[in-house]
């Protein structure tokens, strides 16, 4: 009995990596880990004209989500965005929509009936894409609380169900 | 007490497509013109989208092959607003659309130089990214619409991870006569696994139905 207390901090260390391991083999499929490097800059107007920096968003988790309507998986995709944007609140995961290189009018014509709720920022000439670097479109960057790349969504991805609600509250309860 | 409230350029869109869409006289017409007021937009063709095709498919991966028309690329960089003479440019040339999906493997490795299109002996060259933006200036093309272009280009080189797919073109010189295209791909995350060959004969740069 008098051993117990000096195993304490041994046993939870062990449950602390399980818990970890846990975690790291649990992301959902197409999701892969990057290495922290800082967020590239992006500083974008949205389509109301208003400026979005992401070096203002420090302290909260964003999903940075580049698209264009041309891409099928991209429209396949969108409303499953549309259905989790007002089940988290901005100051604890941002939600950001940036379209690739399109018209406001080819915009508008898409996403007012799939995404009304979301106004996107306007990448008009595709160069803050480029400096992204996503692999191919659509791409889903999670840019922590310190301005870091933590992980990539490869594709379209059904963020409305289970798994993907799972891992994105999991990340902001941390 | 009542409060004004400023509606955002989004808003008022969104109110006005709504509202031309509940309009009789306009019901009708919204989709058909195609203009942003519309709030349905005709689903544009999309070079990633899958219609029938040489196909390849083991328990590691799949690879489609889809040949579009001319008529199939001028409504699509039509639609993406692309001008005239950048989409003359482009028709002077042969789009081949592979679509890979690796289903198991733990990379599977796209390098467009690792492929090789041929005719028996001869070796077709196949035209790279730097080949266009000499087009694109002699066409006046804008600077968002090569961005386009360029993302409907397949990668040069990707490491495909784990039910990753990839679709995009692959450009050759115009062809009258069918041809042979050979895809080598090396496996593993270091690229030391096996490396996997799949050959798509009799291949044809396709012309429009008449």
């Amino acid at each position: 009995m008098r051993d117990q207390p000096a195993l304490m901090p041994v046993v939870a260390w062990v449950c602390l990596l399980l818990s970890w391991q846990a975690t790291a083999g649990e992301l959902p499929k197409g999701i892969l880990t990057l290495d922290g490097r800082a967020a590239p800059p992006l500083l974008l107007e949205n389509m109301d004209g208003a400026s979005w920096d992401i070096s203002a968003a420090r302290g909260h988790w964003v999903f940075v989500h580049f698209w264009a309507t041309w891409c099928g998986p991209c429209r396949r995709e969108m409303p499953t965005i549309q259905s989790i944007f007002p089940q988290f609140d901005p100051q604890q995961l941002e939600i950001v929509l940036i379209n690739v290189a399109e018209s406001e009018d080819t915009v508008f014509g898409f996403l007012a009936s799939v995404a009304p709720d979301i106004v996107p920022l306007m990448d008009s000439d595709g160069l803050v894409t480029e400096r992204w670097q996503p692999r191919g479109l659509p791409a889903t960057f999670f840019v922590d609380p310190q301005g870091k790349l933590r992980y990539l969504a490869l594709g379209g991805r059904p963020w409305d169900t289970p798994a993907y609600l799972d891992f994105i509250k999991g990340l902001i309860s941390r | 007490m009542t409060r004004l409230q400023r509606i955002s350029p989004w808003s008022a869109r969104l109110w006005l497509a709504g509202l031309i869409a509940l309009t009789p006289a306009f019901a009708g017409h919204a989709g058909e013109v195609g203009t942003g007021a519309a709030p349905i937009a005709p689903a544009p063709v999309s070079p990633v989208q899958q219609p029938p095709g040489p196909h390849y498919e083991d328990a590691q991966m799949s690879v489609r092959i889809v040949m579009r028309t001319p008529d199939q690329l001028t409504a699509f960089y039509l639609g993406r607003e692309f001008n005239r003479a950048a989409i003359a440019k482009i028709l002077d040339t042969c789009f081949i659309t592979p679509i890979i999906h690796n289903k198991t493997l733990d990379v599977l490795w796209l390098e467009l130089d690792a492929w090789q299109f041929s005719q028996g002996d001869r070796i077709i060259p196949r035209i790279k990214r730097d080949y266009w933006p000499d087009k694109w200036r002699e066409a006046g093309l804008a600077q968002a619409h090569q961005s386009t272009f360029g993302w409907t280009l397949m990668p040069e080189v990707r490491d495909l991870r784990l039910d990753e797919g990839v679709g995009g073109s692959v450009v050759i010189p115009m062809q009258s006569r069918p041809f042979t295209l050979t895809m080598k791909f090396h496996t593993g995350a270091d690229r030391q696994g096996p490396v996997k060959t799949v050959v798509f004969e009799d291949l044809q740069c396709v012309t429009n139905q008449p």
